[in-house]
């Protein structure tokens, strides 16, 4: 189904969605979008493990399976994270970063 | 050539929407378009016939992950309030130190010569990955399903015990469900 | 695959029949009778830690991803004894009333991250290694925000999770990139087929960023403090001990067996990072007021010193690094026990409170001198031969401006390492933290560290056993 189009063009979309992840983890200051970022970056890893299983190893499914693992993980990492947030909404009445900051250097 | 015109949309679609995503003030609809980018890439996952994964992300990514963030959202914050940006100056720091990083990246990858595998392609049905799933041989995944399964128990308990509200003794029940 | 077969990942099944021993123990509990599971788990995971040591099987199962070797069931062995030394001592803490509810959850998350390290430490190939790694840390941000009403521990738990699943994600972008250049996940391939082509150096660049996180070396340590600071004191003792020993022997293991081709480059890469954790991580340690954020940061200066042993590069490095490894568990476990017992009686953390505690606490007092001599390297106690011996080992390989830099930060190191006796044994207290007396299983927890501090030091064998299991893993 994938025709004509090149590998390098799945490989440009995943680093570009990688690095806007990232710039989203850096700039964000509320806790939940941090985490959406997170998931942006995990999605681009998800993308480059099965672009290369479909185009250069199609004979096993280690890059396949490699992305179903992650979004496991992801999963559970987003449920312990947003139980986290809630008892700190709990404790300080917001979930922004700037105010989660009780220790300083 | 249809499958070019979806495979541009797609990628179009995914591009401008992880940007709203990072940088969208409104953080619900932050999170609707997290979910489009996430239907996104299944339907590359579909293109590529992967059909079991592109289920797989669309049932515990677009309707688990999502449903939880948005859920959190609702929960922590009002509908209409808008996040706090970080300021110019550190923002103007990130966007250069990212672009930077994604030119010297996809300078080197775009140079690198990949050269694809001469053995036979494997069919990916689900009996193939049901198969694969319990075998444990080489390039048999049954030791990392088993693994999985004591970190989704953990990450359960873990839940459960940070989200549990003590002084009633009350335990808040949407973590616990929503993890499963 | 025979049923026999089994018995080689022995560590990891009876770690995990274990976790859900005290899972269903718990459920037959009455809510007034939590506490009970205190003694069952400890000697549950007493019996667990004696059986480690009798002889094993070695060998490979599921078609490479899992490995014993004589070297990963040592390690495995020195992790658990640093485990069950932090349960012994955390049972003071345990027992108070905050807690009553949630005891058995303690065990639960601390053993599941446990597995997780046991399986990072036998993978054989990326997909074990990424996945030990969330199992290693997931539960642990739950244990960080153990404590409800201290804001302080939920901020603790976020940090952790949010920092470790950016590194995560970084680590993983990098193995991909590994994967689509070699064609596969399993080390032995990727070792065989891993060049210096320039998208090979950028996947391993990433890999290398996202461990760093893990191990908090500079400049990806910025996470670390708050997070030591905020976790209960036997979860952070854990963090700093256990954690970051099995990531570090890992990292050892990857970098020589994966990419031992590109091994003159990572050299120069390690070399930076050494310096810079070394030297950041004591001139922070200087300005630390709290005890768990002082030795927070002293312990990032610990690990620049365990990339000393990597870049030595040779096998002398590699059982320096063990060795180090298990001398720094004793030492830490000795310090952050203390500070454990003081804080669980008391609540008090801040170094100013630890002033004259000689005067009432004479016995602390001798504990915590001897750790923290042996964390600074003074002669006669373990910590000497430790960092000795990962001196001799970089200087082995050439590297002798390094060597210099670390003597002179183990010197730095030493002075504000002599802070902490000078408060307890000179400066002068009005009110000094009244004399108080642990529960019994605390005390065998502190007692075992002082005879670890100096037994290791002073039996030889030790050293000479870790060597010959190193053998078969450079070569």
């Amino acid at each position: 189904m994938t025709g004509s189009i090149p590998l390098q063009y799945f490989l440009v979309i995943s680093t570009l969605m990688f690095f806007t992840g990232i710039y989203g983890f850096l700039t964000r200051k509320n806790l939940i979008t941090m985490l959406m970022s997170i998931e942006l970056i995990l999605n681009a890893v998800n993308i480059n493990f099965v672009a290369f299983n479909r185009y250069l190893y199609p004979q096993n499914l280690q890059g396949h399976f490699f992305t179903l693992i992650i979004i496991a993980i992801a999963a559970a990492e987003a449920a312990v994270a947003i139980a986290i947030i809630i008892n700190i909404y709990r404790n300080f009445r917001s979930i922004d970063v700037d105010n989660v900051d009780e220790m300083k250097f | 050539m249809n499958s070019e015109v979806m495979f541009y949309l797609l990628a179009g679609m995914i591009l401008v929407f992880s940007v709203l995503t990072v940088t969208s003030r409104k953080i619900l609809r932050a999170a609707v378009y997290l979910l489009f980018v996430l239907i996104s890439t299944a339907a590359i996952y579909f293109m590529l016939e992967y059909t079991f994964l592109a289920a797989v992300q669309l049932t515990v990514y677009a309707g688990g992950i999502v449903v939880l963030i948005i859920f959190s959202v609702l929960l922590t914050s009002h509908i209409s309030e808008k996040a706090i940006m970080a300021d110019r100056r550190q923002s103007l720091m990130s966007a250069l130190a990212v672009v930077a990083g994604a030119l010297l990246t996809l300078f080197t990858i775009l140079r690198f010569t990949f050269t694809p595998s001469a053995e036979p392609a494997h069919t990916s049905t689900v009996t193939d990955v049901g198969n694969a799933l319990i075998s444990y041989d080489r390039n048999g995944f049954a030791l990392p399903f088993e693994v999985i399964s004591i970190l989704l128990l953990a990450a359960l308990i873990g839940a459960i015990i940070v989200a549990r509200k003590e002084k009633d003794g009350i335990v808040l029940m949407k973590n616990k469900n929503l993890s499963k | 695959m025979s049923i026999y077969d089994f018995m080689t990942m022995r560590h990891e099944l009876i770690l995990v029949c274990l976790v859900l021993l005290v899972l269903i123990i718990d459920l037959n509990l009455k809510k007034s009778q939590k506490h009970r599971i205190i003694p069952i788990a400890i000697s549950l995971f007493f019996i667990h830690t004696v059986i480690g040591f009798l002889p094993a099987q070695t060998g490979e199962l599921f078609g490479g991803m899992y490995k014993t070797t004589g070297l990963t069931i040592l390690m495995k062995n020195i992790l658990n004894v640093g485990v069950l030394i932090i349960l012994f001592q955390s049972t003071t803490w345990l027992k108070k009333e905050e807690n009553g509810e949630k005891i058995s959850e303690f065990y639960i998350l601390l053993l599941s991250t446990l597995v997780g390290m046991n399986f990072m430490i036998s993978s054989g190939d990326f997909l074990m290694l990424y996945l030990g790694l969330e199992l290693a840390t997931i539960p642990m941000a739950a244990l960080a925000a153990y404590t409800h009403h201290q804001s302080r521990s939920a901020e603790a738990g976020i940090k952790l999770i949010l920092s470790s699943a950016l590194s995560s994600g970084i680590l993983l972008f990098g193995l991909s990139l590994i994967y689509g250049s070699t064609g596969s996940i399993y080390f032995d391939t990727v070792g065989a087929l891993y060049s210096n082509a320039p998208m090979q150096v950028l996947a391993f660049i990433f890999f290398f960023t996202g461990m760093a996180f893990k191990i908090s070396l500079v400049p990806f340590h910025l996470w670390t403090a708050d997070v030591y600071e905020g976790s209960p004191v036997n979860v952070t003792s854990y963090f700093s001990v256990i954690s970051k020993g099995a990531s570090a022997f890992i990292l050892i293991m990857v970098m020589y067996t994966v990419f031992h081709s590109i091994a003159y480059l990572w050299k120069d890469i390690v070399y930076l990072v050494a310096v810079l954790t070394m030297t950041i991580g004591n001139l922070f340690a200087l300005r630390q007021k709290n005890m768990k954020r002082f030795l927070a940061f002293s312990s990032i200066a610990q690990a620049g010193f365990i990339l000393l042993g990597i870049i030595g590069g040779n096998k002398i490095g590699m059982t320096a690094t063990v060795y180090f490894v298990l001398v720094y568990i004793f030492s830490n476990l000795g310090a952050f026990g203390v500070i454990s017992a003081i804080s669980a009686k008391t609540g008090k953390e801040s170094m100013d409170d630890y002033d004259g505690l000689y005067a009432t606490n004479p016995k602390l007092t001798l504990l915590m001198m001897l750790s923290v001599f042996s964390l600074a390297g003074i002669p006669p106690v373990a910590g000497f031969f430790g960092k000795f011996f990962l001196f001799t080992s970089a200087a082995s390989g050439g590297y002798y401006w390094l060597v210099f830099i670390a003597v002179l930060n183990a010197t730095i190191s030493l002075y504000y390492y002599l802070l902490v006796v000078k408060a307890m044994f000179i400066n002068k207290n009005d009110t000094p933290i009244a004399f108080f007396k642990s529960d019994i299983m605390t005390r065998i927890g502190l007692f075992v560290c002082a005879l670890g501090i100096f037994v290791i030091g002073f039996w030889s064998q030790v050293y000479e056993f870790i060597d010959k299991l190193t053998f078969a893993i450079i070569n």
